[in-house]
């Protein structure tokens, strides 16, 4: 097995074990980026010379006989919408273009402490805003499964980092699927967590009541350590971030209640998806979970509803950008609004003017209770719902996304096509809910299909306990040969 | 509904061609017809979340950045401070 | 214009926004401080970076409750945070944190004091913000320059109820928000650096009639002349406006207070749509009632209360009973003498409001900056009423005592300024007066008889000021009725 394949967890017991130094890893792993990212397209940004130097530095450490932290030596790729410090952070906008941030994310500043090894900044579709990565300003990343196919997204990059052995293990964000939904599309697991289980500090706001960063990774054992590095309250810099214990996983799965929401396996949902979704959940029950049938009625408005918070949030959150601080800057030969209105105008793609735009209208004067508050009300309506649905079950299961990758092209000029890709996960972001998605077998066409599970907020462990006897069961999960 | 595009442009500080003003008109009859699809909800007075709450932070000082730190990003700065065009208000 | 004030009355509605004097600013740690070199007291978070966030300071919410509280609002111990949405360069974010539909104080009154006279004033909320940043408009560079230390500065906002009735009204309504916002420690409330701002709301009704006239907002009024100035200003154009015939528009002015005008900056038309909502950056907050009391509690007797006990309980006239109370400094020091019981209540206050009061203003300095203490005071004041020294002495010995850090008997001993009631010796000396004042003498005796006082005074001058003046008197007239 060459390192790049090798699981996070494996290569810091490695490294630990002096059985290879973290410079080893890191130079296979510049080697493998430098080999497939060509066709796979998710890197923004490689710091070959700063990852090395990383790397040397964890090396002295490990020389030295210091204690060493969970990720040491490990590469980690992080989606380029979360802060590194004296490192571009484009958001994959013409806007941010050349915005290298003073201050590392709180999760960025976790990750150095615990010896990870940051190789670069992957590609995302801008500002976070679609479900291809193809919305970016610099370029499409492309599915290893099938290099005419879409990544999903937002966090494509992440997800085909990780799908192609480029990284173990990388950052995501998840606004409304951004993480669960390439993850699903790239066949490795994705985990979006309970809404303040992560701090955002850093991460470049979509919207704020929504955004949560989680771990990527191949393996759910490499999914649960890096959300165990990442998680935690952040009182200083983030006032929705909570105390959260990671308890960890348990041994098995026996009696644990799995819900099946009829809604999320309706129209819209391929056949193909249903069935991988389905049969997976037969593994479950033959691994001692139990099946029960549950209704979310309210699920059918959740997409509305997620589409006015979001970008009413995103209007306001994305106002900052206007040539004057950071970031691209327009006419300056003309009066302050001409340099407002240029710089927006050429800075900002057109999916992210159509979310500002929608945004801005959901806000504005007479408009307000109809939309945003309505949206709002409607966001508790389907926490409650939840809340009465876990009375019953322990986790509930449905697809991740409704059909498996789609061609490149295929829907960037439909975005009403676009959004619908995002109607299973939405859900667990209106509702603060953590979500994971596990590979679930492939299509006839041999393109991975996701398993999504939710669990009440807090549930992490659990919800990576059912995964992990999952993925035990299945005997590990499937890696494309690049 | 009426989608005012170019009202709404003008306070979400975006210019379109009539071009683009066009086609957005058009996704945005689709989109605003999704996001209508709400049920009547009974309305709170307020978004209050007294069961959701926050921290408060103390009041001690952290230093400030340095301020070429500061301006390190900025497209215009003379003398420490940042440029724009002339403006009075 | 005296017979258009006589037709029209004058409405008033004011917003204050006042700085709060914490240490950090409102949403982050950096130093809240004036007066720093440009931008150097900032970090991504004030400056608006991408990604960062807003973490509320505590002390913010417990000031602005403190206010509340001194202006008798119902506290929102359960309230949040709104974003107001819009673009301006000293606003890095382009929204300012402040708060909606929740605000912390509302429905509460302020007592003024106008003439003597009681009156209330209606106040509508409190609120926190964040403060914008500063531009700099230099004719030595081409644009405007941004200086971003203001940023995040906490502020809170009182707004009024459209209760005053006249531009003095709404001065001296400002004058005692400052001198409370003093008083409660949680502002320096200096107008010059710009710590207390108004924007004024007028409004102008032929008198009798009940309906609100339509209101003009006017921004940047920054002194309490200003706020005179610009509400005279105001309510006169409406009044010429309406009398020749036209009507007022809804609008938002400036006010310029150097050129003594106002322009219009925004018609009703171009109203700015803020797009308030929640700040999804910050959560729901709560105060607990035990704090609410506590912050109560540590509210204290505020100046306009103080200065009707004053008037009531030591007999002080009105102006004198205000101008003790309205620096807290001052009542402090006055309310300490007073309970010391050793001497006259009101020869306290004249000492203080005359001759402390004249050698404060002439140094720029406190009271709390000098030498000069309760004890002292009383002690000098004691020196008087026993007759030990007169009062021209006594402004010798205050010269000292103010100073250093001597008692005013030290004083009296040191420079013997001890009074001479000695017979022997004031007649000694009002011999030599008379001797040397014969026009004088013979002016009393032609009738003009207050060239006493005159006479009186030049036995004090020989005196070094030791003379009992009353002795003195009564020597001279005997005296010349003598002659």
């Amino acid at each position: 097995m060459n390192l790049y394949e090798k699981s996070a967890a494996e290569l810091s017991r490695m490294v630990r074990a002096k059985e290879v130094s973290a410079t080893e890893i890191t130079k296979d792993a510049l080697a493998r980026i430098e080999a497939v990212d060509l066709k796979v397209d998710a890197f923004l940004t490689v710091e070959a010379e700063k990852a090395l130097d990383r790397a040397a530095w964890v090396d002295e450490q490990v020389a030295a006989g210091k204690d060493l932290g969970p990720l040491a030596g490990v590469p980690v790729a992080v989606k380029d919408n979360i802060c590194t410090k004296g490192t571009k952070t484009t958001c994959a906008s013409k806007m941010l273009g050349n915005f290298i941030p003073p201050y590392n994310a709180t999760v960025v500043d976790k990750l150095l402490a615990a010896g990870a090894v940051i190789p670069g900044k992957v590609n995302l579709d801008e500002f976070a805003m679609g479900g291809s990565c193809e919305n970016s300003a610099f370029k499409a990343t492309k599915n290893p499964w099938d290099l005419t196919r879409v990544p999903g997204g937002s966090s494509g990059g992440s997800a085909a980092a990780v799908a192609a052995c480029e990284v173990p293990l990388a950052l995501g964000s998840d606004t409304g699927g951004s993480i669960r939904c390439p993850a699903g599309l790239c066949g490795i697991v994705g985990l979006k967590p309970t809404y303040g289980a992560v701090s955002r500090f850093g991460l470049v706001a979509f919207a704020s009541s929504l955004d949560q960063i989680g771990p990527m990774a191949r393996t759910v054992d490499d999914a649960a350590l890096l959300f165990r590095v990442i998680c935690g309250q952040d009182t200083a810099h983030d006032a929705t971030s909570k105390p959260f214990n990671f308890a960890g996983m348990g041994p098995d799965i026996r009696g644990v209640r799995v819900g099946l929401p009829k809604e999320y396996f309706g129209t819209g949902v391929s056949e193909e998806v249903k069935a991988g979704v389905l049969k997976a959940v037969d593994d479950l029950k033959a691994l001692g979970a139990q099946v029960i049938e549950i209704s979310l009625p309210s699920t059918r408005y959740a997409l509305s509803a997620y589409y006015i918070i979001s970008s009413a949030e995103a209007s306001s959150n994305l106002a900052r950008y206007d040539g004057v601080k950071y970031g691209y800057s327009g006419r300056r030969d003309g009066s302050l609004n001409d340099l407002y209105l240029s710089t927006r105008s050429e800075g900002f793609g057109r999916e992210v003017k159509r979310r500002i735009m929608l945004g801005t209208y959901v806000l504005s004067s007479g408009y307000y209770d109809a939309y945003y508050k309505r949206a709002k009300m409607l966001q508790r309506a389907i926490a409650a719902e939840f809340d009465e649905a876990f009375s019953q079950c322990d986790v509930i299961a449905t697809p991740t996304s409704p059909s498996t990758a789609f061609k490149l092209g295929e829907k960037v000029n439909d975005p009403l096509a676009m959004y619908a890709t995002d109607i299973c996960t939405t859900t667990a972001n209106i509702a603060g809910l953590p979500g994971i998605s596990v590979p679930c077998g492939f299509d006839s066409q041999g393109l991975p299909i996701g398993l999504q599970l939710l669990g009440p907020k807090w549930s992490e462990a659990r919800l990576l306990t059912v995964a992990k006897c999952y993925e035990t069961a299945k005997g590990g999960f499937a890696v494309k040969e690049m | 509904m009426e989608f005012d595009v170019k009202h709404i442009a003008k306070l979400a500080m975006l210019q379109f061609t009539a071009e683009e003003a066009a086609a957005f008109e058009k996704e945005f009859a689709q989109i605003v017809k999704m996001v209508e699809n709400l049920p009547e909800m009974e309305s709170a007075v307020t978004l209050l979340e007294p069961e959701n709450q926050m921290e408060l932070r103390e009041d001690a000082v952290i230093p400030s950045y340095p301020r070429e730190e500061i301006l390190q990003n900025v497209p215009h700065a003379v003398a420490g401070c940042i440029v724009v065009p002339k403006t009075v208000d | 214009m005296s017979k258009l004030s006589e037709k029209y009355e004058v409405i008033v509605g004011l917003e204050i926004h006042a700085e709060l004097c914490t240490e950090t600013k409102i949403f982050c740690g950096c130093k809240n401080e004036f007066g720093a070199e440009v931008n150097t007291l900032c970090c991504p978070v004030c400056m608006g970076m991408p990604g960062t966030l807003p973490v509320l300071n505590r002390q913010v919410v417990d000031y602005a409750i403190k206010m509340g509280h001194a202006l008798g609002c119902r506290i929102n111990r359960i309230s949040k945070m709104d974003r107001k949405n819009y673009f301006y360069p000293d606003l890095p974010k382009a929204y300012q944190i402040s708060q909606f539909d929740i605000p912390l104080c509302e429905h509460g009154s302020l007592d003024i004091l106008m003439n003597g006279q009681v009156k209330r004033v209606g106040i509508t909320r409190i609120h926190i913000e964040e403060d914008a940043g500063k531009l700099i408009h230099d004719d030595a560079f081409e644009g405007s320059l941004v200086d971003y230390n203001r940023c995040g500065v906490p502020l809170i906002e009182i707004v009024s109820e459209p209760d005053l009735r006249s531009a003095e009204e709404a001065k001296v309504y400002m004058e005692t928000i400052t001198g409370i916002l003093l008083y409660l420690g949680i502002s320096d409330a200096k107008m010059q650096e710009g710590c207390v701002r108004a924007d004024v709301n007028v409004s102008v009704r032929p008198r009798g009639q009940k309906e609100f006239g339509t209101r003009t907002e006017m921004k940047n009024v920054n002194s309490f002349g200003a706020v005179y100035r610009a509400i005279q200003y105001e309510a006169n154009r409406q009044m010429e406006v309406l009398e020749a015939g036209g009507s007022i528009e809804q609008e938002t002015r400036r006010w310029d207070d150097a050129k003594g005008v106002n322009i219009v900056l925004r018609t009703k038309e171009d109203a700015q749509d803020y797009r308030y909502f929640p700040e999804p950056d910050l959560l729901t907050f709560e105060v607990s009632e035990e704090r609410v009391q506590q912050l109560k509690a540590e509210v204290p007797e505020l100046p306009v209360a103080k200065a009707l006990r004053y008037v009531q309980q030591f007999g002080l006239n009105q102006d004198d009973a205000q101008l003790l109370a309205s620096s807290k400094a001052r009542s402090a020091f006055f309310d300490a003498s007073v309970a010391l019981n050793k001497c006259d209540k009101k020869a306290i206050s004249n000492w203080m409001i005359g001759d402390i009061a004249k050698i404060l203003n002439e140094r720029r300095i406190e009271i709390t900056d000098t030498a000069l203490t309760p004890e002292k005071l009383t002690d000098m004041i004691v020196l008087i009423e026993q007759g030990t020294i007169s009062n021209t002495a006594a402004k010798t010995v205050l010269d000292e005592i103010i100073v250093h850090d001597v008692t005013p008997a030290d004083v009296v001993k040191e420079k013997g300024l001890a009074q001479v009631s000695d017979e022997s010796a004031l007649a000694a000396i009002a011999d030599q007066v008379l001797a040397a004042n014969t026009k004088a003498v013979a002016d009393y005796k032609g009738g003009k008889t207050n060239v006493l006082g005159f006479l009186v005074g030049q036995c004090m001058k020989a005196s070094k000021g030791q003379g009992n003046p009353a002795k003195l008197r009564e020597l001279l007239s005997s005296k010349i009725a003598q002659l």
